[in-house]
């Protein structure tokens, strides 16, 4: 049976990245909690991902035209990275900061800002809320394009405030549009042509054509302006560095960071009338925020090496998001790990259940948690499991079984075989209730445990409780 | 002829052809074939989101459209990964299947003959077959690239011998894509994953390498595709720098291009039919100051429509016309050598 500090790091793997297998596991156990947070933290040497090699077999993650391609890239990434946690970072921004294909139509663009969680995700929050008020997809998303001086859009603006960076009840209506005239100027270059390929959806005659960031000063709105009682003739620089002195902002990230990586809470929207699980735990990360100049990547050291993170109270009180569940499934079963078309089939999978990468359903993102569940999509996702870690053609699937039925020798306790099986699937733990059903299942001898074949339908049992679908 | 280095280079010429997921134009294309009577055949590769655009598109040097053939699927005259494509002196058509692992045979007008080709690693087998060649028999020369060898088979797919195995050593082979057959006979091969151009004799001997990893002239990141002609000079498409290099004939670099395209009749097509659009095209800044991308090729590419965005392929036609399958563009670009002669 996985020790304490191998369950330890596969709660830690499952929240900081899409979970392990029990060799990672127990070979970063080895190397220790602290240093493992560390690393995943610092992604200096960190590899990444060959992109040749995948532009060669597959046009469209390179080209961006459309979704598809966008998708399938990011989720290669998932299932392949060496830094898990710049992944799920980036699908942590992507959440908060949700910018969908239906109104930018290209995937390209997409590509570019989900790299851009990745460069600046991990830092300072003042620098990726910059990044991400110049970022041509955001930019189009919410209208910034259509900012103009004596003529304000306040999409963006209003956005900003409520949805990215300080919540409802924190700020004014007057805030709000001396916000959206402090960002007037901030536009993509050739704004009339691109605005008007991306609402034709137009691809000719030679593909998509970038969108950049172009800053427009006989556009912006240079006048003075009051705002959350400070005056100026402020820029969209300056707001931004006002938001990110407000301990609003902080707790508004420091909810959102928990609610992502430690316990779901209930959605965004309801966050101006419920106080936070662990009002304790985020006056922590507020403090992390602002002793370490608004740093991401220090919030989240202090999370992942809290008490209240590690403690078993949070464990598997999430429900995995799709993404999650996908990639993480294909990390233990070995799919996906070269070019080819299951990639594809995978991502789409994920749409079935309710997440398709790069198409949130509005700015606010996925409703995440219990929100997650619904009938169509509860049948989704324990087939999708079960099918694919049942599958014993798997070259991972094939280890997990081999690994196990070394591990049992000639055992035929049910209770060492389930053990065994939720250690190879990441050192896992089940309820009681599904641990006796797994129990009868095998002393009712509906499968034949001597065999591999029978191991492996005891993997494909595990894969389809319900427990497996939480972290 | 003797040719004068000094005058030699690259001129571009006119582009062919616009992005279509279907019917006229191309969607990634991937390779380009010659046929009679000026007739081109522009392989599309499509991707797996779309895959209306697995096509070979018939046209002329005039952009006269004449039709499409094949479509994505594993029955005869179908294709999942089509990569490169051959028409031999009876105006035959050979297209390879990287996925399939087979090679398709069609008629100048696009019917289905045969196929042929088995999967697996063995003499004779094929494990991802991309770049195509004929030698001067007319023999068929393929990178097999997954199992990282040249093999050679007669047009109606019988083995004759291979060559190469995996590794970076002198005549080894990463991955390899591209390949084409010189005026001696020799064998050169865009050796993709060790980022060179690799030469062989007829009969396999490795005689030489040209290029190393690296971005300044001369070097190549991930190459793949090369074409030479009656002189020996060298094209490589050198794919992950987004550009074409010339080499002479002892691996020199001569020069080389980041791409000019114009519009093609068939753009111009569009834009006249979409005058909104040529409209507001006409007054934007399609070649913006890079600077800001910090020298990432890929992303100079993506923002500046003119330059090649994955020049998967070069091809000189008989008379020595290279032609550059653009595929992250959707086009063929088209240059002129210079060859001054003394």
């Amino acid at each position: 049976m996985s020790n304490a500090n191998v369950q330890l790091m596969g709660h830690l793997m499952r929240r900081a990245g899409f979970g392990a297998g029990l060799s990672e596991l127990e070979a970063r156990a080895s190397i220790g909690y602290d240093p493992t947070v560390d690393e995943l933290i610092s992604t200096d040497s960190q590899k990444g991902i060959d992109n040749a090699m995948l532009y060669r077999y597959h046009p469209d993650q390179q080209g961006g035209l459309g979704l598809s391609g966008a998708a399938s890239y990011w989720l290669f990434r998932m299932v392949n990275t060496d830094g898990p946690l710049q992944e799920k970072t980036a699908l942590f921004w992507h959440s908060v900061f949700a910018t969908g294909y239906p109104k930018v139509t290209q995937g390209k663009i997409l590509m570019n800002q989900l790299e851009m969680f990745r460069k600046f995700g991990m830092g300072s929050f003042r620098d990726l809320l910059v990044a991400l008020s110049r970022d041509p997809a955001m930019i189009m998303w919410l209208d910034n394009e259509d900012n103009h001086l004596g003529a304000i859009n306040e999409n963006y603006g209003r956005e900003l405030l409520e949805l990215f960076a300080m919540g409802v009840g924190n700020y004014t209506e007057k805030d709000v549009k001396e916000t959206a005239r402090a960002f007037t100027g901030w536009t993509v270059a050739n704004t009339e042509y691109m605005t008007m390929r991306a609402e034709r959806d137009s691809l000719w005659p030679y593909g998509r054509l970038a969108y950049w960031f172009e800053y427009r000063p006989e556009d912006h709105d240079a006048s003075e302006k009051e705002f959350l009682g400070h005056v100026g003739s402020f820029n969209g620089e300056d707001i931004i560095d006002i938001i990110c002195r407000q301990p609003a902002t902080a707790r508004f990230i420091a909810r959102h960071l928990y609610h992502f990586f430690v316990t779901d809470e209930p959605p965004v929207p309801q966050w101006p009338y419920e106080k936070p699980i662990d009002s304790q735990a985020i006056e922590e990360l507020m403090e992390a925020y602002f002793e370490n100049d608004y740093n991401i990547g220090e919030m989240l050291r202090v999370l992942f090496k809290s008490r209240f993170f590690k403690s078993e109270n949070t464990w598997y009180r999430k429900i995995k998001g799709p993404a999650e569940l996908v990639a993480g499934v294909l990390r233990l079963t070995g799919e996906c790990r070269v070019p080819g078309l299951e990639t594809n089939a995978n991502t789409g999978s994920m749409g079935f259940m309710g997440q398709t990468l790069i198409n949130p359903p509005s700015v606010e993102g996925w409703h995440q948690g219990i929100e997650w569940i619904d009938t169509g999509t509860a049948i989704e996702r324990i087939n999708y499991a079960s099918e694919h870690l049942g599958n014993a053609s798997n070259t991972g699937v094939k280890d997990i079984i081999s690994n196990i039925s070394t591990a049992s020798g000639t055992t035929n306790d049910p209770n060492l075989l389930i053990q065994h099986c939720l250690d190879e699937l990441g050192a896992i733990k089940i309820s009681d209730e599904s641990h006796s059903a797994l129990v009868n299942f095998v002393k009712n001898g509906e499968i034949d445990v001597d065999a591999e074949k029978g191991i492996g339908e005891l993997v494909e049992m595990v894969a389809a409780t319900p427990d497996f679908q939480r972290e | 002829m003797t040719v004068n280095p000094s005058t030699l280079g690259l001129q571009y010429s006119f582009t062919l052809g616009v992005a279509a997921m279907e019917g006229r134009g191309f969607y990634y294309p991937i390779d380009i074939g010659f046929g009679e009577n000026k007739r081109l055949y522009v392989l599309g590769r499509s991707h797996e989101g779309d895959t209306r655009g697995i096509q070979v598109c018939m046209m002329d040097l005039d952009s006269t459209f004449y039709g499409t053939f094949g479509s994505v699927g594993e029955t005869e005259g179908q294709f999942i990964w089509p990569t490169s494509i051959l028409v031999d002196d009876n105006g035959l058509i050979y297209i390879s299947d990287e996925y399939l692992n087979r090679i398709s045979v069609f008629d100048a007008a696009g019917q289905f003959i045969r196929k042929w080709g088995l999967p697996g690693s063995r003499s004779g087998e094929l494990d991802g077959p991309s770049g195509m060649a004929f030698d001067s028999n007319q023999d068929i020369l393929i990178a097999d690239h997954r199992n990282n060898r040249i093999q050679k088979f007669t047009k109606e797919g019988g083995y004759l011998y291979s060559f190469g195995s995996q590794g970076n050593g002198f005549g080894e082979l990463e991955l390899p894509w591209g390949i084409t057959v010189g005026p001696s006979g020799d064998i050169y091969v865009a050796n993709w994953g060790n980022n060179r151009v690799e030469r062989f004799s007829h009969d396999g001997y490795f005689k030489a390498l040209y290029g190393e990893h690296g971005h300044k002239e001369g070097q190549f990141h991930r190459p793949s595709s090369v074409a030479v002609d009656e002189n020996g000079y060298i094209y490589v498409a050198d794919w992950g720098n987004e550009r074409v290099q010339l080499l002479d004939p002892t691996g020199n670099f001569v020069a080389s291009s980041r791409g000019e395209a114009t519009l093609s009749p068939w753009a111009h097509d569009f834009l006249e039919s979409n005058i909104e659009e040529r409209d507001a095209r006409a007054i934007s800044n399609l070649e913006p100051d890079l600077a800001f991308l910090e020298g990432d090729r890929n992303e100079e590419s993506y923002h500046t429509e003119k330059l090649f965005w994955s020049p998967v392929s070069v091809k000189l036609d008989h008379k020595g016309s290279l032609y550059v399958t653009d595929r992250n563009r959707h086009r063929i670009q088209v240059f002129q050598r210079f060859l001054g002669s003394t």
